[in-house]
């Protein structure tokens, strides 16, 4: 019995032992029993409308339940087994979250490497020369704490204006459909980041260390690295290089913010950001849940260009229930089998399939709570727009609800997502501290962000929804910074020349 | 994305797509195409399309070695003879180095 238990923890490290406690699942014949305790499941759900969510997560792996369902049904029957697959589900989600904690601390911490060690080996970068982005218009040019502090927050101010229409604005176009239009945006920016913002880094690059490169060369570079970029982020590439791209890119932005923004409008924009970000995805209709909303209903990833996606390959077995989390800033736990990024030709192919298979799962569960005719179709067929690709997911939702436990879905991914915006603002905090040459506030903002990411991964696991990536570590970054920059330097440096060690 | 969830024939268009990009100037296509492709072209066992995979996957890898020896060879040519060329030197400079005293 206690292997039997045992295996499921295995059958999440590798595919071949999924495959193994699979053989074993059937061999010893507990199959009808796995289905009654599945429905038991059901129930228990339905009575709990609040503990719904939770347990949503825990279902998709019927396999694992019904193991430890096996282990349980001699000794307590029922509900106590339940409640031990229930806690053993935790255990194992936490234990999960663990390694994206890892998967996601790499690619957080090379954006930051980047960033600062572009700042401090290349001085165009943390210099000012009075050119400022077109949204901040008062450049603080005032010696006046006071003036600073005002032209700061309208900064600020206006900057979040246009970060929120933008936003809206998104979410509009993506509601009704519009992605033609988003797509352009998102090449043409990334066209703009990849190929002019490259340029001057290149030429930035080249001037700090004084080489001399000659014109063929370098527009064979830009060109090679551009249009590299553009495939591997918009059409098919090397998953380790779109990640690559994806983080030069927030790197790449971070540094143009920290070098266009003013000193004091820097720093409070991380702070209005931040809180910005709680409100988009936490309240009922911000815009960024209504695009995570919107993304599941319609059963599609977002746009590629805006997430990075650490993506760990394992098997489940069973359908999974596809409850797909997330935001274009946020981090996002991800359901498994949509972790290859959206709109890439041959996820579209794939797309229709997996669907089918959701939906299957998903019906069960509507089906008891409402009518399962999701707004979805209502809306394209008001805007006429369901047409050929809906009546295929009509076709295929009316097959057979039938839910066969043991159906295995192998190389199904799963993955934490983090939008690029988190890279970008987390990446100018540890800029804009480095940019003042003190390598102690430099490391206590890094130690700070990862904590905070830490604490929000931790969060996603317990809460298991959309969060807001950027609040806790940004305010972690802010207070780090400002105690090491104004207790904790000051400190040391009188501590240092009155020669006292402790 | 991860090609190990790919079809082969998708795998196929792929490459191929990656190889007749690469005639664009762009050796970086060709190399990513051959360490992309070269488990699928050399290390797998047989399968319909490899063959041709692998006549992609050998072109790419040629191509980018040819282009990254022809501009390395240029690149130190014309480090070296930069200053002798003179004017003709300085107009192909995309970046000057600023001298030291």
């Amino acid at each position: 019995m206690a292997v039997r238990v045992s295996l499921p923890k295995l059958c999440f490290t590798s595919r071949m032992s999924g495959l193994l406690d699979e053989a074993a699942g059937l061999m010893d014949g507990h199959i009808d029993e796995a289905r009654v305790r599945g429905d038991d499941f059901d129930e228990v759900r339905d009575r709990n409308p609040e503990r719904r969510h939770k347990e949503r997560r825990s279902r998709p792996r019927p396999e694992q339940a019904e193991n430890i369902n096996d282990g349980d049904v001699n000794s307590a029957p029922g509900r106590a087994g339940d409640q031990s697959a229930e806690w053993l589900n935790d255990q194992e989600e936490l234990r999960y979250g663990a390694q994206h904690v890892i998967k996601l601390f790499v690619p957080v911490s090379l954006c930051m490497l980047v960033v600062v060690s572009t700042i401090s080996s290349i001085g165009f970068y943390s210099k000012k020369d009075g050119i400022y982005l077109v949204y901040t218009p008062f450049h603080e040019t005032s010696p006046l704490a006071s003036t600073k502090v005002w032209n700061a927050l309208a900064n600020a101010g206006i900057l979040m204006v246009v970060i929120i229409i933008m936003t809206i604005g998104l979410i509009l176009l993506y509601k009704y459909r519009c992605y033609m239009v988003i797509h352009g945006w998102l090449i043409l920016s990334s066209f703009i980041l990849l190929f002019i913002f490259s340029y001057l880094y290149l030429e930035e690059c080249l001037r700090a260390y004084n080489i001399a490169l000659d014109h063929i060369t370098a527009v064979l570079l830009l060109w090679n690295f551009g249009v590299m970029g553009m495939i591997c982020i918009h059409w098919v590439g090397p998953l380790r290089l779109q990640q690559a791209y994806l983080i030069f890119v927030a790197a790449l932005m971070a540094l143009v913010f920290i070098k266009y923004l003013p000193e004091w409008t820097t720093w409070v924009v991380l702070g209005v950001i931040s809180i910005w970000d709680l409100v988009a995805v936490l309240t009922p209709n911000g815009p960024l849940r209504i695009l995570v909303e919107t993304a599941q209903e319609r059963n599609e990833n977002i746009f590629p260009a805006l997430i990075y996606s650490s993506t760990v390959v394992y098997s489940i077995v069973g359908t999974a229930n596809n409850e797909t989390t997330g935001s274009s800033s946020g981090v996002q736990m991800d359901s498994p089998g949509d972790t290859e990024s959206g709109f890439v030709p041959s996820w579209r192919e794939e797309a229709s399939e997996r669907e089918a298979a959701r939906r299957r799962a998903m019906d069960e569960e509507e089906v008891q709570i409402r009518p399962r005719n999701s707004s979805q179709n209502d809306v394209a067929n008001e805007l006429g727009l369901g047409d050929g690709e809906h009546l295929g997911d009509d076709q295929q939702r009316r097959q057979p609800a039938g839910r066969s436990p043991f159906r295995i879905r192998e190389d199904e991914e799963r993955g934490v997502k983090l939008g690029l915006g988190d890279f970008i603002f987390y990446s100018v905090l540890v800029g804009k501290a480095s940019s003042y040459g003190d390598w102690n506030t430099t490391f206590a903002c890094f130690v700070a962000i990862l904590i905070g990411l830490c604490l929000t991964l931790l969060l996603l696991a317990v809460l298991k929804k959309a969060l807001p990536a950027l609040p806790i570590s940004i305010t972690f970054g802010l207070i780090f910074y400002f105690a090491s920059t104004l207790l904790v330097a000051p400190f040391s440096d009188s501590l240092a020349s009155h020669q006292v060690f402790i | 994305m991860d090609l190990s969830k790919v079809k082969d024939d998708r795998k196929l268009e792929i490459c191929r797509w990656y190889y007749k990009g690469g005639w664009a100037f762009l050796p970086f296509l060709w190399a990513v195409n051959f360490v992309w492709f070269y488990k699928d072209a050399f290390q797998r066992p047989p399968f319909e399309e490899q063959k041709q995979i692998r006549g992609y996957v050998i072109f790419s890898g040629i191509g980018a070695l040819i282009w990254s020896i022809a501009l390395t060879t240029w690149i130190i040519i014309f480090q070296k003879y930069r200053v002798e060329w003179g004017s003709v030197g300085d107009e192909l400079t995309f970046l000057i180095p600023s001298g030291s005293l």
